[in-house]
């Protein structure tokens, strides 16, 4: 076991195990399949404080540092990638830039529902035209008096078809660039934002990813989020702690592809003896479990720094990086493990496989982290 | 004032080489079957009013299940440690346990699981009772208060019992009590963070060592081996009937039909 962890940390992944193992695991295979976001589930989730892990006691989160959201988080995902995704880009990129952001009227008002799950949250920044390039947003949000006038249309919304509560990232002065980006906080019901329809993904099916679409939508004034004009330091700052929660996310589906086929290889007998007894798949179980413990002691370091309030963006930037990879290699190498039973849907590890993929996609692809992993390179050995 | 309930509880080896037992926080776990107990304390606190105090006996390396036992919403752990009360046995466990329970008087219940996940021997609860003079049903699994008496049921081989005990009375508790509540995020975090285990050792307890560890358990563990079951697969032949007549021969030899 991990020596980096404390006993609450251990407790903490104690009891969020037990909890997933016995409510979400029972699911986890039917709400893929039928692409249904669980309300009953999230409902006791939000009671147990696992959509508000470090939210401030006083505004009715659990106050805890980020290596136990980052073990909550994995263990979450371990049982269901969906589930995980929507915790961790909640407590991330929603509830966090509120807490660092807004003024303390915004966090009374917004936060506690959040930290309860009585109000989902979401993080619209993505275009059809803008996504690793976010300065190129076309949404714009112009000022009329005590509001504004918001036009946005924000695609591949993770939680998007439950979300109460939206970072929109606009563009507040067109003609400024990225100096020209801020963010405002959409609530659903607000005349003229419009949830579109669900989207038909490879993996995360339990998550209800969709556009968001705002028409002429008034936002009164007092929602801006942080200043007017720094919308992209926002989110690039909710996006470096967003990197960590998406990195214990690949970690818990690699680590539950990696048990599934530790089970199988044990069980599969094969030319007169268990498949774990031949070499070759020795070596992919050898690999995959290097490789999982390897990106958990990243993603757990990355935590700790952070909780320290030393720098962080780099090794989370690197974790993110590198466990979104070894999840799809990981769970690439369960489906091969298992066999044509890996590839059927009456074996979980399919799902594992179409879950890892997208974590080298979302909240920064692997392409980019490689920019800015190698920009702080460069700039250590100038 | 309210209630005052003391939970015992331990922590259970849940990793075990061949070799020896090693206890740390990653082999151990807090028992299973203490959780209704626990979870039967708490609610009761909560809808009577009063406080529960965790009790366990181990090394300090164990102390976190009072933690966890104080995540749930207990208001003390109490940990007795000492190393003279290694290799305690039940009886040295419950003679520790009742000279603690003794020092934190004034209480009206004290509960114990049915049975621990490892060594699932059962009397620590019974013996604890005897030592502290106290009324006690086992395997309980409802109550209800009547004024300052307690009736509680228990069913045993099909029947069900129902016992009125005055207070302070000892209570090991059925599973089917109680669903144990899952941990909030919060309460972990206040009582890992938040809250102070108590330490209590022999000398704080005004116990004579001869009593408690080595010298004071009369039994011992003398080995421990694995035990394998063979199955095997016998087949019937014959006509339909004579296999019938066969199979029912068979089950009553194995004596699990007259």
């Amino acid at each position: 076991m991990n020596t980096l962890l404390t006993e609450k940390n251990r407790a903490v992944r104690r009891s969020v195990r037990a909890f997933c193992e016995r409510e979400i695991t029972p699911i986890a295979g039917e709400i893929d399949r039928e692409a249904r976001f669980p309300w009953e589930v999230v409902e006791m989730m939000g009671k147990l404080g696992y959509f508000g892990i470090q939210v401030p006691k006083t505004l009715g989160g659990a106050g805890m540092d980020t290596l136990s959201y980052v073990i909550t988080i994995e263990e979450i995902s371990r049982v269901c990638a969906s589930l995980g995704l929507c915790a961790t880009v909640h407590n991330s990129v929603v509830v966090y830039p509120l807490l660092a952001f807004g003024t303390e009227e915004q966090k009374e008002r917004w936060v506690p529902q959040l930290a309860r799950a009585e109000k989902i949250g979401a993080f619209c920044l993505t275009e059809p035209n803008a996504g690793s390039d976010a300065a190129g947003i076309e949404a714009t949000a112009i000022r009329s008096g005590d509001h504004f006038v918001v036009n946005a249309n924000k695609v591949f919304v993770t939680n998007g078809g439950v979300a109460d509560i939206c970072l929109l990232f606009v563009k507040t002065d067109p003609n400024a660039g990225h100096r020209g980006i801020s963010v405002v906080v959409a609530e659903r019901g607000t005349p003229g934002f419009v949830v579109g329809d669900v989207e038909d993904l490879c993996g995360m099916r339990a998550n209800p990813v969709s556009s968001i679409r705002l028409y002429d939508c008034s936002i009164p004034a007092h929602n801006l989020l942080g200043q007017e004009g720094r919308g992209l330091q926002i989110g690039l700052t909710a996006l470096d702690t967003g990197r960590i929660g998406i990195a214990a996310q690949a970690v818990g589906i690699a680590q539950a592809a990696l048990e599934e086929s530790g089970q199988y290889a044990n069980q599969r007998q094969q030319f007169g003896v268990s498949i774990g007894r031949h070499q070759s798949v020795q070596s992919m179980l050898a690999t995959m479990a290097t490789q999982v413990e390897a990106a958990r002691l990243m993603v757990y370091r990355a935590a700790i720094l952070r909780d320290q309030g030393k720098p962080f963006s780099q090794a989370a930037a690197m974790a993110k990086l590198y466990a979104s990879e070894i999840s799809s290699t990981v769970t690439d190498m369960a489906v091969q493990i298992h066999g044509a039973y890996g590839y059927s849907k009456a074996y979980a590890v399919e799902r594992y496989y179409r879950d890892a993929r997208v974590t080298r996609i979302y909240e920064g692809t692997s392409e980019i982290h490689r920019m800015v992993i190698a920009r702080g390179v460069l700039d250590e050995y100038k | 004032m309210g209630l005052h309930i003391i939970v015992c509880i331990k922590s259970v080896i849940t990793k075990a080489p061949e070799n020896g037992i090693v206890r740390s926080a990653d082999t151990a776990a807090l028992n299973p079957f203490d959780r209704p107990a626990l979870e039967v304390a708490i609610s009761m606190a909560e809808k009577q009013g009063g406080t529960v105090t965790a009790v366990s006996m181990g090394p300090p390396s164990c102390a976190f299940i009072l933690n966890e036992a104080m995540a749930m919403g207990a208001d003390r752990g109490i940990l007795l440690s000492d190393p003279r009360l290694a290799d305690s046995d039940t009886l040295a466990t419950s003679t520790a346990l009742a000279a603690a329970i003794k020092k934190l008087a004034p209480f009206d219940l004290v509960l114990f699981g049915t049975r621990t996940y490892d060594s699932d021997t059962g009397q620590v609860g019974p013996q604890t009772a005897v030592l502290l003079d106290a009324p006690l049903v086992t395997g309980v699994s409802g109550f209800e208060f009547i004024d300052t008496r307690l009736r509680v049921d228990r069913t045993i081989d099909g029947f069900g019992e129902e016992y009125e005990l005055s207070l302070p009375a000892a209570l090991t508790i059925n599973p089917s009590a109680a669903a144990p509540r899952d941990l909030l995020l919060r309460g972990i975090e206040e009582s890992f963070t938040g809250k102070e285990i108590e330490i209590l050792a022999l000398d704080d307890l005004g116990i004579d060592p001869r009593t408690v560890g080595n010298s004071g358990s009369p039994t011992r563990v003398l080995s421990l081996t694995r035990v394998t079951r063979e199955r095997k697969c016998e087949f019937l032949t014959g006509t339909m009937d004579e296999q019938a007549e066969e199979l029912v021969e068979f089950i009553k030899k194995s004596g699990l039909i007259g």
